[in-house]
């Protein structure tokens, strides 16, 4: 009777251990994520019947799309051109944050300064940008290269701010021991104290910066992600819109766990 | 107990000092030869490092004068008189390995290239690190930290080497196998050197000189001459008392501030 109870427990304990082995490795597959996902087909299809290739062209149609923009080598001239513009406005935006950054850990005065700045551009419109570069720069590509550095600098600036608020002490300490100059104590200590926060802001600002400039593609240049997406909504091929949407999202995957990982794990090298 | 002898002295302090709030080094003098190993002994919290920091160029002193080889010298600006600064941690730059933490120093002195290369290799050799040049600090033991942060000290060439409790952190055998280390380097180089503790027995086991500090705000209560015929034992037990009686005096002083 008793043996019997404990074989009871000892099953109910296996199976509960192999449910929890189960379950680990679904999490590891990312199975709900698939799940949803395929969910998320079935009431596209379904609705994609209900309303039409212009409304919600059905997913197979989307993915011949992006076959055909892979296989005509279409997707890499607007990729390019997409990444060009977003690489020199962001580019600029990370320049002027560090020559910034050198100024304000000489000056406790000028902090105050940039921090508001940085508070009043973080709270303007990217439309604001978008209308005051095809004032000042018409239709040409420095239009959503202006808009990118406009709204990438104040996420770089505040984090190279912090970053450099928080520069270990006690190292620059060891730079007045040994009597580094300032040029010295920035290049060799401020900067790479900081390089956690800049690869943080780099993230978060590429992603912004590609977000923003496909916008601002919409106006004004004739090539790039957000160019071709408005061009096809033009001549009503929905299904290519889609296309393009998700070749933005695979950009921007690509970048993050590709690039931006392997940069901060090279310049952290040391850790 | 022995007084100062006259000069010429390497280091003087005349007259030094500092208040945060209350007085914390009060005219304070004190001379120091060239080639003394002196011990700065006192209760936590009296000044000894503040005192350090200031020799270090990092506090300036209130009032009061300081001499190296008898001419007077601001250390917060001075540029040609070199101090090595031993501090409680190794205080190296993550980023670099152990050569390149040295060589960045000597490049702020402007020297440069295989002259920086050389000298750093040098005193990572006489500091027993040979063979760990290229090691970054995190893949180093604390001990062999401290070791490179020495080393990084005397590479300047300093006319003082300041050492801030630069064992209390480690371990009793890395602390002991160090203790004996630096005395090794003080006899190949010659250095003159300043060592804070608040270990009796540290004081007494290197040092060619023993400083009492008092309790705050620090004046020196006396200075004993160390040498191989001295009676340590005997020493140990006089200078037990006195440091006794400062660091209770400190701890009542601690109280008073607290309330």
């Amino acid at each position: 009777m008793r043996a019997e109870r404990l074989a009871k427990t000892t099953a109910a304990v296996q199976r509960q251990r192999a449910g929890e082995a189960l379950s680990r490795v679904a999490m590891r597959l990312h199975l709900p994520t698939l799940v949803a996902l395929a969910i998320i087909v079935v009431v596209w299809i379904t609705l994609s019947r209900r309303f039409g290739d212009y409304v919600l062209p059905p997913p197979g149609r989307v993915l011949d799309g992006l076959r055909d923009l892979v296989v005509t080598g279409e997707v890499w001239e607007h990729v390019a051109a997409s990444l060009y513009r977003i690489s020199l406005g962001f580019g600029a935006a990370v320049v002027v944050s560090l020559l910034l950054g050198f100024l304000v850990a000489r000056s406790p005065l000028l902090s105050v300064a940039v921090k508001d700045i940085t508070t009043v551009l973080n709270s303007t419109s990217v439309f604001v940008w978008i209308v005051l570069a095809l004032i000042w720069f018409g239709l040409t590509d420095r239009g959503p290269m202006f808009t990118t550095f406009m709204i990438t600098i104040p996420i770089m600036l505040s984090n190279v701010i912090e970053g450099i608020e928080n520069v270990d002490r006690r190292l620059l300490e060891v730079a007045k021991v040994y009597r580094f100059n300032e040029l010295a104590r920035f290049a060799h200590i401020t900067i790479p104290s900081i390089v956690p926060y800049i690869v943080a802001g780099m993230k978060v600002g590429f992603a912004l910066g590609l977000r923003v400039s496909v916008v601002a593609e919409i106006f004004g240049v004739t090539t790039g992600i957000g160019y071709m997406m408005n061009f096809n909504r033009d001549i009503l091929r929905t299904d290519l819109v889609f296309a393009w949407a998700i070749v933005l999202i695979i950009v921007m995957l690509v970048m993050d766990k590709l690039v931006f990982e392997s940069v901060s794990r090279w310049v952290q090298r040391w850790r | 107990m022995a007084e100062d002898k006259g000069g010429p002295f390497k280091l003087e302090v005349r007259g030094l000092s500092k208040r945060y709030q209350i007085p914390v080094i009060e005219a304070l003098n004190l001379g120091i030869r060239p080639g003394e190993f002196v011990c700065l002994l006192g209760p936590n919290g009296c000044g000894k490092t503040t005192f350090l920091r200031i020799l270090a160029g990092l506090e300036q002193p209130d009032t009061g004068e300081i001499l190296i080889d008898g001419e007077s010298v601001d250390l917060t600006v001075s540029s040609h008189h070199r101090i090595g600064v031993v501090f409680q941690e190794p205080r190296l730059l993550p980023w670099r390995t152990a050569m390149s933490n040295i060589v960045l120093c000597l490049a702020a002195l402007g020297i440069h290239g295989k002259e920086a290369r050389e000298r750093a290799q040098h005193y990572l050799s006489l500091v027993g690190l040979r063979g760990f040049e290229n090691y970054y600090p995190n893949r180093l033991s604390g001990g062999m930290q401290q070791r490179v942060s020495i080393a990084r000290a005397l590479a300047v060439e300093p006319d003082v080497l300041l050492m801030d409790e630069p064992f209390s952190a480690l371990d009793p055998e890395s602390r002991q196998i160090l203790q004996d280390e630096v005395v090794k380097v003080w006899r190949t180089t010659g250095k003159t050197i300043i060592f804070v503790t608040h270990s009796l027995e540290e004081a007494t086991y290197i040092g060619t000189r023993i400083v009492l500090f008092s309790a705050r705000p620090a004046r020196i209560r006396g200075s004993w001459e160390l040498d191989g015929s001295s009676d340590r034992v005997a020493l140990r037990e006089e200078l037990g008392q006195l440091l006794a009686q400062e660091v209770r005096q400190q701890q009542a002083l601690m109280a008073q501030t607290q309330v």
